[in-house]
C-alpha cells in the first residue's frame, strides 16, 4: 500500500510483435517453397510462396525500420565499423539482407528455369529458419525479463513461424487435395509443437521467483489473459489442433478454418509473448 | 577487491590504474527533498515524463506509525552492463577507465534494445520536440555527469544532495571516501541475481524496496492514465 511507483513506458511496442508476426510467415513460406522440390505435392505453392515471401519481407522491413526512432539510421545495421556482433540485432539484420538477397536469387532462377533454383532455394530456405531463430534470440538474451529469458524461445519461434507459414500455404493451396494433406500435417505437428512449448514455459515461469510468479499474473488474466490465454493458447492452437484431428479437419472447410485459426493464434502469441513480459518491468 | 571474481574482460573491478567510479547511497540520510531530481533536470534538459534520476518512495507501517521509505534510483554504470553487450551498432559504451557507461547519441539508431537489457529501467527514449537541446528521438540515460567527474567534481545530484545521501568516488582507490563506505557498511545492489555487478550501492535499503513489489497484482488505474497521456503528448 502506499507505493508511489515511478511511471515507466515497455521498451517494444505492437509493431515488433506485427513484424515477428510477418516474418514468420515468411520464414515457413520459404522453407515450405525449398520443401517443394523434394515433395512434390507442394510443387503447386512453390512459386506462390517464394512471391509471397518477398512481399511480406518488403512489409517486415518496412515494420522493422519505421519502428525504430532515428528510421534513416537502420544503414548503421550495416556499417561494419559500427556492428557490434554479441547483439543479436545485428545478427538479425545480417540474416534478413542475406535472406533477402538469395530469395530474389531464387525467385530469378526459379523463373528462368535454371538448374541453379533449387540450391538457391536450399539456402533461401536456411537463411529463413533464421528469422525467427534470431528474434527469439532477440527476447532470450534479456536475462532479467522473465518468459523472454528461457532457451526455447528461438524453438518456439521457429515452431509458430511454421504454423504460421503452412496455415498461409494451406489458404493458397486451395482445392489441391495433394497439397492440403501434407500441409495438414504440418499445420499439426507445428501448432503441437508450439502448444507443448507454450505449457513448458508457463509452468517453468509459474514456479520461478517473485518477477516470474507476477509476469505468469500479467500473462494469464486481465485483457494479456484473454489475448495470450484466450486467443493464443486456445481458440488459436488447442482449437485448431482439436479441428484438424475431426473428420471434419480432412475437409477443404475444416483445413481452411484451422488455417485462419492458427494465424489468428500465432498473431495473438507473439504480441502477448511481446508485451507481456515488459509489463512487470514498468512498475519496477 | 579479489580479483577472481572478474569474469568478463569488460569489468574493471581491481584494475591497477583503471579508476572505477561509483555512488553510495545511504538510504537512512535521504529526505525525499528531490534535490538531486532537479538538479539532474536543470544538468540536462532532461525533458517532461522522463528522468535519468527519480526517487521513488513507499509508505510503510500504519498509522500513526507511519513513514516514508525512499529509494534514489539512476544508471546502475554496470561492471558488465546488457545494455552494451546488446546494442547493435556499439552507441552504448563503457568507458575503460572510470567505468562510465554513455551513449554515443549520432550513432543510435533508436531500437531500443538496450531498454529491453536494462534490468533498472534507467534507459528511456528523449521525446521529439525539446525546448533548448537539438538531442530528439534516441535513447538517453544517466552519465555519472562524465563531464563534471573529468573536470574534478561530483555529479549534480551529489553536489546538491543535502542530506549527503549520495556519496561518489573510485571504488578502485581504498582511500576513497565510498570504499570506505562499501567496506564498513552492509550495502545492498538492485538486482543482483541479474550479474550486472552495479555500481550503486546502497545502504539501509529494505528488501521491500528493492524487490519487484506485489504492485501486478492491483496496478494502479492512474500509471496507465500517465502512460496514455505521455504517448498523446509525445506521438510514441
Amino acid at each position: 500500500m502506499g507505493d508511489y511507483v515511478w511511471f515507466h513506458d515497455v521498451s517494444w511496442h505492437a509493431a515488433y510483435a506485427i513484424y515477428f508476426f510477418v516474418v514468420g510467415i515468411v520464414a515457413g513460406l520459404s522453407f515450405l517453397s525449398y520443401l517443394s522440390w523434394h515433395h512434390e505435392a507442394l510443387v503447386p505453392i512453390r512459386e506462390k510462396a517464394a512471391y509471397v515471401s518477398v512481399v511480406l519481407l518488403g512489409v517486415g522491413g518496412v515494420l522493422l525500420i519505421g519502428d525504430l526512432s532515428q528510421p534513416l539510421r537502420f544503414l548503421n545495421v550495416l556499417n561494419p565499423a559500427y556492428l557490434n556482433f554479441s547483439s543479436p540485432l545485428a545478427w538479425g539484420s545480417l540474416n534478413i539482407l542475406s535472406f533477402g538477397a538469395a530469395l530474389v536469387a531464387y525467385i530469378w532462377f526459379m523463373k528462368q528455369g535454371d538448374d541453379k533454383a533449387k540450391l538457391l532455394g536450399m539456402i533461401a530456405g536456411l537463411l529463413a529458419m533464421g528469422l525467427p531463430i534470431y528474434t527469439g534470440f532477440d527476447l532470450t538474451v534479456h536475462q532479467s525479463r522473465p518468459v523472454w529469458n528461457t532457451p526455447v524461445m528461438p524453438v518456439l519461434f521457429v515452431a509458430l513461424a511454421m504454423a504460421s507459414g503452412s496455415a498461409v500455404a494451406s489458404l493458397m493451396a486451395g482445392g489441391d487435395a495433394a497439397a492440403q494433406k501434407m500441409l495438414r500435417q504440418f499445420m499439426l505437428w507445428s501448432a503441437a509443437a508450439v502448444g507443448v512449448i507454450l505449457v513448458s514455459i508457463l509452468g517453468t515461469t509459474n514456479y520461478g521467483g517473485t518477477a516470474q510468479e507476477l509476469s505468469f499474473v500479467i500473462m494469464t488474466s486481465g485483457t494479456m489473459g484473454l489475448i495470450f490465454v484466450g486467443i493464443g493458447i486456445l481458440a488459436g492452437t488447442a482449437a485448431p489442433i482439436a479441428l484438424m484431428l475431426a473428420p471434419v479437419g480432412r475437409q477443404p472447410i475444416g483445413l481452411m478454418l484451422s488455417a485462419l485459426l492458427l494465424l489468428v493464434g500465432s498473431a495473438a502469441l507473439r504480441y502477448a509473448l511481446l508485451m507481456g513480459p515488459q509489463q512487470l518491468q514498468t512498475l519496477y | 577487491m579479489s580479483e577472481e571474481l572478474r569474469v568478463s574482460p569488460i569489468e574493471t573491478r581491481g584494475v591497477a590504474g583503471k579508476k572505477r567510479y561509483a555512488m553510495v547511497v545511504d538510504t537512512r540520510r535521504c529526505i525525499g527533498c528531490m534535490a538531486c531530481q532537479v538538479a539532474c533536470k536543470a544538468e540536462y534538459d532532461t525533458p517532461l515524463g522522463v528522468n535519468r534520476t527519480w526517487v521513488p518512495y513507499k509508505v510503510v507501517g500504519k498509522y500513526p506509525m507511519v513513514k516514508k521509505q525512499f529509494l534514489p534510483r539512476l544508471c546502475n554504470h554496470c561492471d558488465d552492463p546488457p545494455c552494451v553487450r546488446n546494442c547493435p551498432v556499439e552507441a552504448t559504451y563503457k568507458v575503460e577507465d572510470g567505468g562510465f557507461v554513455l551513449q554515443r547519441y549520432e550513432r543510435c539508431i533508436g531500437c531500443r534494445s538496450c531498454m529491453a537489457a536494462c534490468p533498472y529501467n534507467a534507459r528511456f527514449m528523449l521525446p521529439s520536440h525539446r525546448t533548448y537541446t537539438p538531442i530528439t528521438n534516441v535513447v538517453d540515460k544517466c552519465t555519472f555527469c562524465f563531464h563534471r567527474v573529468t573536470q574534478n567534481l561530483v555529479p549534480a545530484c551529489v553536489q546538491t544532495c543535502i542530506g549527503r545521501s549520495r556519496v561518489f568516488g573510485d571504488l578502485n582507490d581504498p582511500n576513497s571516501e565510498v570504499s570506505y563506505l562499501v567496506a564498513k557498511n552492509a550495502t545492498q545492489v538492485l538486482r543482483p541475481e541479474e550479474g550486472t555487478k552495479p555500481h550503486v550501492f546502497y545502504i539501509g535499503a529494505d528488501r521491500n524496496a528493492t524487490e519487484f513489489g506485489r504492485d501486478a497484482y492491483n496496478k494502479p488505474e492512474v500509471m496507465e492514465q500517465e502512460r496514455s497521456a505521455f504517448k498523446a503528448h509525445f506521438k510514441i
